[in-house]
């Protein structure tokens, strides 16, 4: 499943580490007892960090929020991070990204966290936990990650959330108010139609008690003609320019938020954003991508136009490198390539020749390649 | 060989991948639960010998404790290790259970059995003088190889690779006898060598230091029986292995033969290049379902439990095309494996004139 980070080892456990490696041929040792400890307790397990169900609260038609207790040695996160939840659905471990919803004050204070997931249609995992996943089920749970996290002093803030991309937002909302920020913060929050409003309850609760915080929700669908976001939603937030921007939501939400900021003269490192949909297919036209792949530990070499990236190739030629979110944030299927470039589709920039750690799935070679798979 | 023309060996890759679909299309819950429980099974006996073995001064707990670890190392060896590294359970994506992140617990290292086994064994069953594992450069075992007087003492060469059957195995990869014919340099084999030291000191520490020394006061009797253990695992496992190629009517193959084979030819090599023995649950479980060796041939990456369950299939594809199912009790497989050793050890102007039945021709 998820693997514990072990990043600041004392000597004694480098040591029972040794011993482990010895005893049991595993580099965690302790996981060797899981099987057995997991028919005893399953949050005893050792090998990931086990988070309990406690209970689920439907916030919308197509979204609930799962409470989790996770197991104590859980690292804890800050607000705006993602964490991967790990679930078993007939007999296959499936991985997946999902923003934390709950502030880390709830943490700190209960050991609680929530995720506020919504179905996806045609989602594998989104749809199990809507209509398998019950109260008292035990998933994995990995330890927070990502960079989207609020300024460390009191700023004047901008938040834009469509759709579920509100999660990040609503667990730095609830950060702020319950610090009782000073600095004026706005939320623009853009849904289909009003049923769409995720913790609606919440947010007008905040908003009722802080009053340098402004909440507008602009409904997309409400009537026949879409009403999107405009220059003009954006304008109207006093202070624009000197405001920090969050940004979570659909990519053409963002795209049109990103082209009205620039157009209103914000500067772009204002902008913070985090990934919300998976990157489009070939999104890179470069006419150099593609080359001959070689997947070094199978002894398999393929080529490519350069329209696949290397997870869907490696898959292709009959290989399984484990893997997670697919979409470039889990780092499940990172491996080691020793000898050629790849272009991340995210960034578009290339890595160096040399050995490196590249993402699978969102690499493209460019020229020939040599992965360690 | 029975040969076959291209035609129908496209038809009996179309009747073997039908099988193949059928069950991979059918994997899921059933097939963890099944890999899970017999972890845990694994789990506990070897927690379990660990924990009785320093009471074994009591003879009856000494033989528990030591048939508890030997049927642990048994089944950690051939149902799970051996059948994880092929990959049979990568479709969970579960990294404790994964062909390329398993060690197992023997001196052979993972990276080495997947290039050895997986990689040449499986891709060259049987084709002497590719597949190593056809007499492991000890044994002549088909007059493919050129008898010498050496070869008369080979049934003692059997017996010590048994009882020392994992540090065999190990060494698989080392390619001794190209050694020798200075084929390959000692140079080239440092990196092997180094992996060898390093995974087999670490399995004899375990058993033979580290166990015996924090059970001090009875350390003979912990290091008795964890040697013991050890010895069963190894005769039972070369045994189990034996049986698989090198009984009566398992044919054997030349490279000319295996030129630019169809995937049809291949599966009609392992087919007939392999062969099963019956028994009980516990012999399949025991044996990592290599009981079932043809089913595992034509089949390397499927869960070796379901083995049995398409059993009947596959005869019934062979019947089709006229191959030869090659199966009998345990004890009578054995039987011919024996003989097939000792009949080899002889010149074959000797050999021909012995009564062994289906030895006398070349195979």
């Amino acid at each position: 499943m998820l693997a514990r980070q072990h990043e600041h080892k004392a000597p004694q456990k480098r040591a029972l580490q040794w011993l482990g490696k010895q005893l049991f041929n595993r580099e965690d040792p302790a996981a060797f007892f899981d099987p057995l400890l997991e028919q005893l307790n399953p949050m005893w397990v050792q090998e990931y960090t086990p988070a309990r169900v406690e209970r689920i609260l439907q916030e919308t038609a197509d979204t609930r929020t799962l409470v989790l207790k996770p197991a104590r040695h859980w690292s804890g996160f800050e607000a705006g991070q993602h964490v991967n939840i790990c679930t078993e659905i007939d007999g296959v471990r499936h991985q997946r990204t999902f923003s934390l919803s709950s502030s880390p004050a709830l943490w700190h204070a209960q050991g609680r966290i929530t995720l506020t997931i919504k179905r996806l249609p045609g989602g594998r995992v989104t749809n199990w936990i809507h209509d398998e996943l019950e109260t008292g089920a035990v998933i994995g749970l990995g330890e927070a990650f990502g960079d989207f996290q609020l300024p460390a002093q009191a700023t004047p803030l901008l938040f834009l959330a469509g759709g579920s991309g509100i999660t990040p937002i609503l667990s730095m909302l609830e950060t702020l108010t319950a610090a009782g920020a000073s600095a004026p913060a706005a939320l623009l929050y853009c849904v289909r139609t009003e049923k769409d409003v995720i913790a609606r309850e919440k947010l007008e609760a905040m908003a009722a008690r802080h009053p340098n915080l402004t909440l507008t929700v602009i409904a997309t669908n409400a009537t026949d003609s879409p009403r999107y976001l405009t220059e003009a939603d954006l304008a109207s937030v006093p202070g624009l320019q000197d405001r920090e921007i969050y940004m979570c939501g659909p990519g053409g939400l963002m795209d049109l938020a990103l082209a009205s900021l620039d157009a209103l003269g914000v500067d772009a490192q204002r902008v913070h954003k985090t990934f919300f949909a998976a990157p489009g297919a070939a999104s890179l036209d470069g006419t150099d991508l593609g080359g001959t792949v070689r997947f070094a530990k199978s002894e398999l070499e393929v080529s490519s136009e350069g329209d696949a990236n290397l997870l869907d190739m490696a898959e292709a030629a009959g290989l399984s490198p484990s893997y997670g979110c697919r979409m470039g944030i889990c780092h499940q299927c990172s491996c080691k390539k020793t000898s050629g470039t790849v272009i991340n589709r995210l960034t578009g920039k290339a890595s160096g020749p040399g050995e490196e750690n590249v993402q699978l799935c969102i690499s493209v070679p460019q020229g020939p390649v040599t992965i360690e798979v | 060989m029975k040969t076959m023309n291209e035609q129908r060996l496209a038809e009996l890759e179309n009747d073997l991948n039908a099988i193949r679909d059928e069950v991979l299309a059918d994997l899921g819950e059933r097939d963890a639960r099944y890999i899970r429980r017999i972890v845990r099974l694994h789990r506990g006996l070897e927690i379990g010998g660990r924990v009785l073995m320093p009471f074994g001064f009591i003879p009856p707990v000494f033989i528990a404790a030591t048939a508890a670890l030997g049927l642990s190392k048994i089944i950690e060896n051939m149902e799970i290790g051996h059948n994880v590294m092929h990959g049979q359970y990568d479709w969970m994506n579960d990294p404790s259970l994964h062909s390329q992140t398993y060690e197992w617990d023997t001196v052979c290292t993972s990276a080495s059995w997947r290039r050895t086994h997986n990689y040449e064994h499986h891709t060259y069953t049987n084709v002497i003088g590719k597949d190593r594992d056809y007499g492991y450069a000890v044994l002549r075992l088909s007059d493919d190889v050129k008898w010498h007087p050496g070869h008369l003492f080979q049934f003692i060469n059997y017996l010590m690779l048994s009882v020392l059957f994992q540090w065999g195995v190990g060494l698989h990869e080392l390619e001794s006898e190209r050694l020798r014919r200075r084929e390959i340099t000692w140079k080239s084999k440092l990196p092997f060598l180094k992996e060898f030291f390093a995974k087999g000191g670490r399995q004899a520490f375990k058993d033979y230091v580290f166990f015996p020394l924090i059970t001090f006061p009875v350390a003979p009797i912990v290091l008795a029986g964890n040697i013991g253990a050890n010895l069963i695992r190894n005769l039972w496992s070369s045994t189990v292995i034996f049986c698989g190629h090198f009984t009566q009517d398992a044919e054997t193959f030349t490279e000319q033969e295996c030129e630019n084979e169809s995937k049809g030819h291949w599966y009609l090599r392992q087919l007939s290049g392999s062969s099963n023995f019956t028994g009980g649950k516990w012999v399949h479980l025991l044996s990592g379902h290599l009981s079932y060796q043809i089913e595992h041939h034509v089949f390397p990456d499927l869960p070796a439990h379901r083995y049995p369950e398409i059993s009947g299939k596959v005869q019934a594809v062979c019947r089709k095309h006229g191959i030869h199912y090659n199966t009998g009790s345990f004890a009578h497989q054995y039987g011919t494996v024996l003989k097939r050793i000792l009949a080899f050890s002889l010149p074959d102007r000797l050999r021909v004139r012995l009564p062994v039945q289906g030895l006398n021709q070349a195979t």
